[in-house]
């Protein structure tokens, strides 16, 4: 489920998990760029964001490396801080921007706060993923895809925690246009420890959380270690324990028609598996906005042509749909379907773009 | 030490957990979710019980986990679950079966002693609680791990070992929920209490209580420690607002008994007859899980030497702790 219940710590703690993270330039406006992180999943009505918690979004200014397979990330890096107040049930919230800058808001207020070149927006909105789980759960366990012509969503009529950032990112980034954008959960205090970390969808549990197809590290609980790391500098203890794991999985999915469509490559690995250990939304702000465009940009990247689209991730693509049929059969064969196309209820084109949250009664429905 | 991190404000966490099995119950009541939701049901609601000392969300678990049982009587983590709410109204030997059945189907060992060493450790059996705690901690020193050795040692009144395991298991939490360190302050409040260091125990229930202001068990053992303090009003004050919003008859009855050594014999009068109905109605329905509070009842406030022993004797035939011990030696002097 995207990066919902990623691990032991976030099903722990909810507040801390995060589901998912977006990045698109603004629809109606192309010198905007948005990003969202969405947290807490199956969140009821009485749901607040944690007081402890600062809620990050990094940004950096990314090109293709010379090689043309990876990204070269710079080291520059903006970062947008939330946090929010211990009141309830309306929350202060604050927003640190990168130039020092801090923008002041209330939680569920449809306008929410802005300042020079940003608005943001923290609160309550419909899950715009959608997944039929159970059957993903079921491919993975009886090694045949198991989806129906009609699936059930497992998140039809959830609400998460969404905090949305539109800026202006000429303004309030640095380089670009093409940019990394990674959300993290961190303890506030004098030393922030990070807690969880995302940035592309469906990495720690489709991709990373099965077990048994990995004879290296059969036994572990990769996903809390995967957390803790910085997305743009993976450490060298585990990362042989992730590649490991990533092999094993994409291989089991490529094997699901019985073809093998993704050849491992002369080092033993999965032609996907560095570009989704670069794990970050890439997303090119230069380019108009695209509902349908995450991993356009990697795609180019190994069909070795220039990319054509803004990559990064709209709220309403149909995520699962495009990355069984990018593991089964890497865009070759015919697209496998989950069997749900649609979230409950579609994103807005306009801030702040999630859609507010469903009733009780639409859960039940 | 675990003061310098940040933790959610308690209001907030509580809010929180409610929020987690309002969006979950629906579910699991048009009978759509999956085993793990409703296994993760029943332990979110055991924990909101545990917190707020709400007898009626045990009973929704336990509903929840025989379900889930009824259901899928194959799958580990429903025996898991029924497991932990069996202990939870100290059903300890059918707990053990359950255990013992679901890592026959696919639990792992590390995990099905994790529920055994807290089975024993209720039951009195420090000795094998411990092997299996402390071998837990020494393969993984990992927070939830050492505070479970906290619980152990300050049960046994080790002070010095859970004193030190406190250090070291405040040290591993990496989490920003308030719940699991107000758990480890409240065990380690106990402790103090029942070696009699009654400013200590202050300062832990007072922790807790700061860390989750609706923990309930927090609030009363403040209540009583500040009683045995001669704070009085303070404790009355905070037990009539526990006694009035807790389905728990605990707090009644310990506000009729400081009621009536103050001389407020109406009103302990009040709080005694609610008590008495309530732990009567809960012997009727989970009897080994009340029956030494209900014989602490009838022995003090409630007047009745006679139900106290039945109950004390019942209580020690479901677990041989030292305090199942002195409660039937003290209902069999009363009675004498």
């Amino acid at each position: 489920m995207s990066d919902h219940i990623s691990g032991p710590r976030a099903i722990a703690d909810p507040v801390i998990d995060i589901t998912d993270v977006y990045a698109f330039p603004c629809p109606e406006s192309p010198r905007h760029l948005v990003l969202i992180m969405n947290v807490f999943p199956y969140a009821g009505p009485s749901a607040l964001f944690s007081d402890a918690v600062i809620y990050r979004l990094r940004v950096r200014p990314v090109s293709i490396a010379p090689d043309g397979r990876t990204f070269a990330v710079a080291a520059d890096e903006s970062i947008f801080d939330f946090t929010f107040s211990g009141s309830q049930p309306v929350q202060e919230g604050r927003c640190a921007l990168p130039n020092g800058d801090v923008v002041t808001f209330r939680t569920s207020e449809e306008s929410g706060g802005s300042g020079r070149a940003v608005q943001v927006f923290a609160g309550q909105r419909s899950d715009p993923f959608f997944i039929d789980g159970p059957m993903t759960e079921r491919t993975i366990a009886t090694r045949q895809v198991a989806f129906k012509e009609v699936g059930s969503d497992r998140l039809y009529g959830k609400n998460v925690l969404g905090i949305v950032l539109r800026i202006e990112w000429a303004t309030l980034l640095k380089g670009g246009p093409m940019f990394a954008v990674v959300a993290e959960t961190l303890s506030a205090g004098k030393r922030a420890v990070r807690l969880e970390r995302v940035g592309r969808p469906e990495i720690k549990n489709i991709s990373l959380s099965a077990k048994m197809f990995d004879t290296v590290n059969r036994d572990l609980e990769i996903r809390d270690i995967y957390n803790e790391e910085d997305a743009f500098n993976l450490s060298k203890h585990y990362a042989g324990a992730y590649r490991a794991r990533l092999n094993a999985n994409l291989a089991f999915y490529d094997g699901l028609d019985d073809k093998v469509d993704w050849p491992f490559d002369n080092h033993g690995n999965h032609p996907l598996t560095e570009l989704l250990l670069a794990d970050f939304l890439v997303v090119d702000a230069s380019k108009p906005f695209s509902e349908t465009s995450y991993f356009e940009i990697e795609q180019a990247m190994l069909e070795g042509r220039t990319h054509a689209t803004c990559g990064g991730r709209w709220l309403n693509q149909d995520l699962v749909d495009f990355l069984l049929t990018l593991y089964v059969n890497a865009g070759k064969g015919p697209r496998i379907r989950d069997g749900v196309d649609a979230p409950i209820v579609w994103s807005s084109k306009v801030f702040p773009y999630m859609a507010p949250p469903n009733r009780r009664e639409a859960a039940q429905s | 030490m675990i003061d310098e991190r940040p933790l959610t404000d308690g209001t907030i966490a509580l809010l929180n957990l409610d929020a987690q099995i309002d969006a979950l119950e629906p579910e699991v009541r048009r009978g759509r979710a999956s085993v793990e939701t409703r296994a993760g049901l029943a332990e979110l609601i055991s924990l909101r019980g545990l917190i707020v000392g709400r007898i009626a969300d045990y009973d929704r678990a336990e509903e929840i986990a025989e379900h889930l049982v009824r259901d899928a009587p194959m799958d580990a983590s429903s025996l898991r679950a029924r497991a932990r709410t069996r202990a939870g109204f100290h059903r300890f030997n059918d707990a053990l079966a359950d255990v013992d059945r679901a890592e026959r189907l696919s639990l792992d060992t590390e995990t099905a002693n994790g529920e055994r060493a807290a089975i024993f450790q209720a039951l009195g059996r420090y000795d094998e609680s411990y092997v299996l705690r402390d071998e837990a901690a020494k393969r993984q020193g990992s927070f939830e791990n050492l505070a479970a050795l906290v619980g152990l040692h300050a049960e046994r009144g080790e002070i010095e070992a859970a004193e030190h395991q406190y250090e070291q298991s405040c040290c591993r939490y990496r989490g920003v929920s308030p719940f699991p360190v107000a758990l480890l302050d409240f065990q380690l409040g106990l402790m103090w209490m029942n070696a009699g260091q009654l400013n200590d125990a202050r300062r832990l229930f007072e922790a807790a209580w700061r860390r989750v202001p609706l923990y309930a068990q927090a609030q009363g053992h403040l209540a009583e420690v500040e009683a045995e303090l001669g704070e009085v009003d303070c404790a009355i004050s905070r037990l009539r607002s526990l006694a009035a919003s807790s389905d728990d008859p605990d707090y009644a009855a310990q506000l009729a008994r400081i009621l009536e050594d103050v001389g407020h014999e109406d009103e302990s009068r009040r709080w005694r007859r609610l008590a008495a109905s309530r732990y009567d109605e809960l012997i009727a329905s989970h009897p080994e899980a009340f029956a030494d509070h209900a014989a602490e009842f009838w022995l003090a406030a409630g007047g009745d030497p006679d139900k106290a022993l039945r109950l004390a004797k019942m209580n020690a035939e479901v677990r041989n702790t030292s305090h199942a011990r002195s409660l039937l030696a003290r209902a069999v002097a009363a009675k004498a």
